[in-house]
Parts: C-alpha cells; structure tokens; sequence
C-alpha cells in the first residue's frame, strides 16, 4: 500500500495516518479527553497567539504615535 | 532587546522591543498555519477513501502532485519576493492558500482534491515556505539571523504537533467538510490580519534600520547614513551566482538534504515492519525524532550565529550520515531508536543554516530566487528517492543499499560543506567597499527609505 511521508517530513507533506491514529489512540488513553475538549483546547491557543502578537502591535503602535 | 533610538527620518523613536521580533513571530504563525495544515491532510485520508469509495493510491497521487507543485513553486515566489518584497507574497499566497481551503469542503471527488490540494494549496504554500518567509527575516535581522531563522523552522514543527490533532478532533467531532472550513477561515480570519498588520517586508518600510541599529549624529546632530558592509560574492542579478562554487556546494547539500529526509519520511515505517518492529514502536520513534529536532534546530540556530555555519553544516550532515549506517549496522530493534536520537539532532537544522549562508555570501537582495532553487533541488532530491528506494525495496527485499547510498551521499554532502570556504565568502569575515547596485544593499534601508 502506498504511504504517507510522515511527521518528520521536511517541509509540509502529509501525516502518516497509521501513525496519526496510533498516536491519537495514545493521547485519548493517557489523557481521556473527549474529542470537544481537544477542539476547544488546541483551538485556544491557534486563537490566542495571533492575537495576543497583534494586540502587542497594536499598542506598541500607539505607544509610539 | 529594548531600544529607544532615532528614525530613518531623525526622529526619535521610542521603539521597546526591536519591531523585528513582532515580525518573526507573525511569520512563525504563518508557517505554523501554512505547515500544519498541510500535513493534516494525513490524518482525512481514510475517511475520503470511505467517502468517496476510492484508493489511497488515488488520494496519494493529489499528495505527490502537491509535493511536486510545492518544490516548482518556490523559485518563482522567491523570485517574486526579491522584486516586490515579501509582505505582498506572502499575504496573496496565505489568502489563495485559505480560499482554496474552504474549497476543498464543497468537492466530492480525488479529481477535485487534486486541482485543489495538489495544485493551487501546494503552489500557494511555496510562497509561506523559507524562500519568502526566510528573506523577509534575513531583511530584519542580521547579527541574530541564524538564531531568528530556527525560530521560524520551528513554527512549522510547532504546526504539525498542534494543527494536525486540532484538525483530528474536528474530523471526529464535526465531520471533514467542516475541518477544512475552519483552517481556512482560521487562515482567512487570523492569518491574514495579522500579516496585513504586523509584517512589512524589510525595516525601511518601518523607519527602522536592520537589527535595530541606532545611527550615529553628525556634528549637526543629524542621522548619519548607516552603511551596510557588502560581502566580495554579493551579486546582482541572480543568475550572476550561478558561476560562484558556494551556490552549489550549498544546493547539493540541500538536494542529499531532500533525498534523506523524504525517503526517511516515506519509507521508515515500511523498513521499520520489515525488521519486525511494530508501527506503535515506529510512532514513539518518530515522536522522539521530532522533539529532539525541534530543539536541536534552535540550538544549531544560536551557535550559527557564534561559529561558522559550514562547520555546523557540514556536521549536521555527517550526524544525519551516522545515523543511516546505524540503520544498517545496528540490529532492527535497537537502530529505530538510535536512528531518532542521532537523526533527530540533523532533521532540521540544515535549513536555518542553508538559508542564512546564502544571505552571508549572496546578500539578501536575490536571496528569494537563489534559496527558491535550493528548495527545488531539495523537493527534487525528496521525490526522485522515493521512487528509487521503493523500487530498490522492492527488487531486494531489504533497505541496506537504498541507507548505504543515503550514507554516501550524506557523507559526501558534509565534506562539501565542510569545503565551503565561508571566511573568504561570508559578509561576517570579509567586507569589501559596496559598488554597483550591491549600494542597495550596503546603505540598507535607507536608500529604501529615499
């Protein structure tokens, strides 16, 4: 069967997906996190560092001016 | 890193942290989004076989299409980066990246997923990769560069460990449509803000000068023009370094860089069944490989900035080199593991390293289009050995020749390194008296600024 590059991958190529669903199998056993508490989690921080760096500009900017 | 100092136009300016930084860290989110969304594509592959009752060899064909498109991509937005700056690239990139996105909720077919993912995606992300995103961070920063350019590789790492599982949870919870209607909007909503407000293409557009720099007063108490030391190879146009020995001492480590690192990346697992490793062992390697790279890259990036890159170079691809021959030398079981320490150290550090030697010796001026090819050589490189170490797999029945000449051509590739004569090319060992349109790069921004 033809694979996926892997999470090691260099640039941008695509997860394994054997890999990816052992690992997300893991995760859930170690943590027992329901799949919405992930979403809400892992959303928050994509969320929060682009705005926290604008909000930062953003008053720099006034500071400066 | 706090610095209250005049403008290009006299003025004071109270600035606190050097601008740059904010820069960096808008760049990082770009890649982090730009990367981690593209290697999500993994984790929907199963569901759109069910979906559309089709093969993975079919959903791969989009993958290889894309990775291809990816590699001819770059010297083409580099190129453009280098005449129109980076801002403007990267922002139209980052939106048809997005828009195409969301697009790829409404198709019901591979043909769809290929015109979408392997073609306009994977185009559009050349222009979020190094060859823009790296020139824009060589424009900002100087004596930091190689520390400030492991810190944007490390934004892709950083999208793969968070995206890809965010993309997971939102498959299971909502559905594929709804995963890639997200990262696009998160793409179009977030990503694109943030570069319309924070990044401009180089600190002249700011008032700002490289690094932060603080121009002397003259008598009179006005700036003084801060000029820029050129290196002796500065060039141009870019195709006057094409006749210049460092360019492809640099290009053909980045092409063994790309054969290693792609075949690893495909072929891995299947070695790693070969030798009666389990695929649940083979994912805790790769987790390893990938924490060790993802710190060994900010390190190499720091001491890159203290020693001579080529020795760090050339070192990373020998390390890489030991860790090929473990795979054949060291018994199945124990070489996985050998392999994700040793190789997690080199995975990658090359890029930093490549990209902030090219600017030492070239100058930021066509550093787009001269990294874009490296790029090219390195996606080139990557495809060519997979081909070849899946049908050496296939004609032997083992991977010791296909690691063997992995070895040899890493091996190779850190003596090559190594060769580079960095003290008599590099803008940090030898400066010489700016002349034609290196001027440009010599009065830095503010001839810019004029």
């Amino acid at each position: 069967m033809p694979r996926f590059p892997g999470v090691i991958a260099h640039h941008s190529e695509p997860i394994d997906p054997a890999l990816w669903k052992w690992l997300s199998t893991k995760i859930d056993h170690v943590l027992g996190l329901s799949s919405g508490v992930w979403v809400l989690m892992l959303g928050a921080v994509i969320v929060l560092f682009p705005v926290v760096v604008m909000v930062l500009v953003w008053r720099r900017r006034g500071v400066s001016e | 890193m706090r610095n209250d100092r005049l403008g290009l136009d006299g003025s004071p300016k109270k600035q606190g942290v050097y601008y740059g930084w904010y820069v960096l860290a808008a760049l990082f989110f770009s890649s982090f989004l730009a990367i981690g969304s593209r290697q999500g594509f993994g984790v929907f592959v199963k569901t759109w076989e069910e979906d559309w009752g089709v093969s993975t060899a079919a959903i791969s064909l989009a993958a290889a299409i894309g990775w291809l498109s990816n590699g001819f991509s770059q010297p083409l937005v580099g190129f453009l980066t280098d005449k129109y700056g980076g801002r403007p690239v990267l922002i139209i990139s980052l939106a048809v990246m997005a828009i195409a996105t969301i697009a790829v909720a409404l198709i019901s077919n591979v043909f769809g997923l290929i015109v979408l993912y392997g073609f306009v995606i994977s185009f559009a992300s050349g222009g979020i990769s190094p060859a823009t995103t790296g020139v824009v961070i060589a424009r900002w920063f100087d004596r930091k560069r190689g520390t400030a350019m492991s810190i944007l590789i490390a934004g892709g790492s950083a999208g793969g460990l968070i995206v890809v599982p965010f993309l997971s949870y939102v498959l299971i919870e909502y559905g594929w449509r709804v995963a890639w209607i997200i990262t696009g909007s998160l793409t179009l909503g977030l990503g694109i803000p943030m570069l319309l407000l924070v990044v401009r293409s180089k600190p002249s557009d700011m008032g700002l000068y490289i690094d932060g720099e603080e121009p002397s007063l003259n008598e009179a108490g006005e700036a003084e023009v801060v000029v820029r030391p050129v290196g002796p190879d500065f060039v141009d146009k870019w195709k006057d370094a094409l006749g210049t020995k460092p360019l492809w001492q640099l290009s053909f480590g980045y092409f063994v860089c790309g054969i290693t690192t792609a075949s690893i990346s495909v072929h891995f697992v299947r070695w790693a069944i070969s030798e009666d490793i389990t695929t649940g062992t083979a994912a805790l390697a790769f987790g390893l490989l990938s924490a060790i790279n993802a710190a060994g890259v900010l390190v190499v990036g720091m001491l890159s900035d203290r020693l001579q890159r080529k020795n760090l170079l050339g070192a990373v691809y020998l390390i890489r080199g030991l860790a090929f021959i473990s795979l054949i030398v060291v018994p199945g079981h124990q070489a996985i593991w050998a392999f994700a320490v040793i190789g997690g150290m080199s995975w990658l550090a090359t890029v930093p390293l490549t990209a902030s030697l090219t600017a030492d010796v070239y100058g930021v001026r066509n550093l787009g289009t001269l990294f874009g090819f490296a790029n090219m050589s390195h996606q080139i490189g990557g495809a060519g050995a997979v081909l070849l170490f899946g049908w050496a797999f296939t004609r032997m029945g083992s991977y010791d020749i296909p690691f063997a000449v992995g070895a040899a051509t890493l091996l190779t590739a850190g003596i090559v390194s190594l060769s580079i004569r960095e003290k008599k090319h590099s803008v940090r060992y030898v400066q010489v008296a700016p002349e034609g349109a290196a001027v440009d790069d010599a009065i830095s921004s503010a001839k810019d600024k004029e």
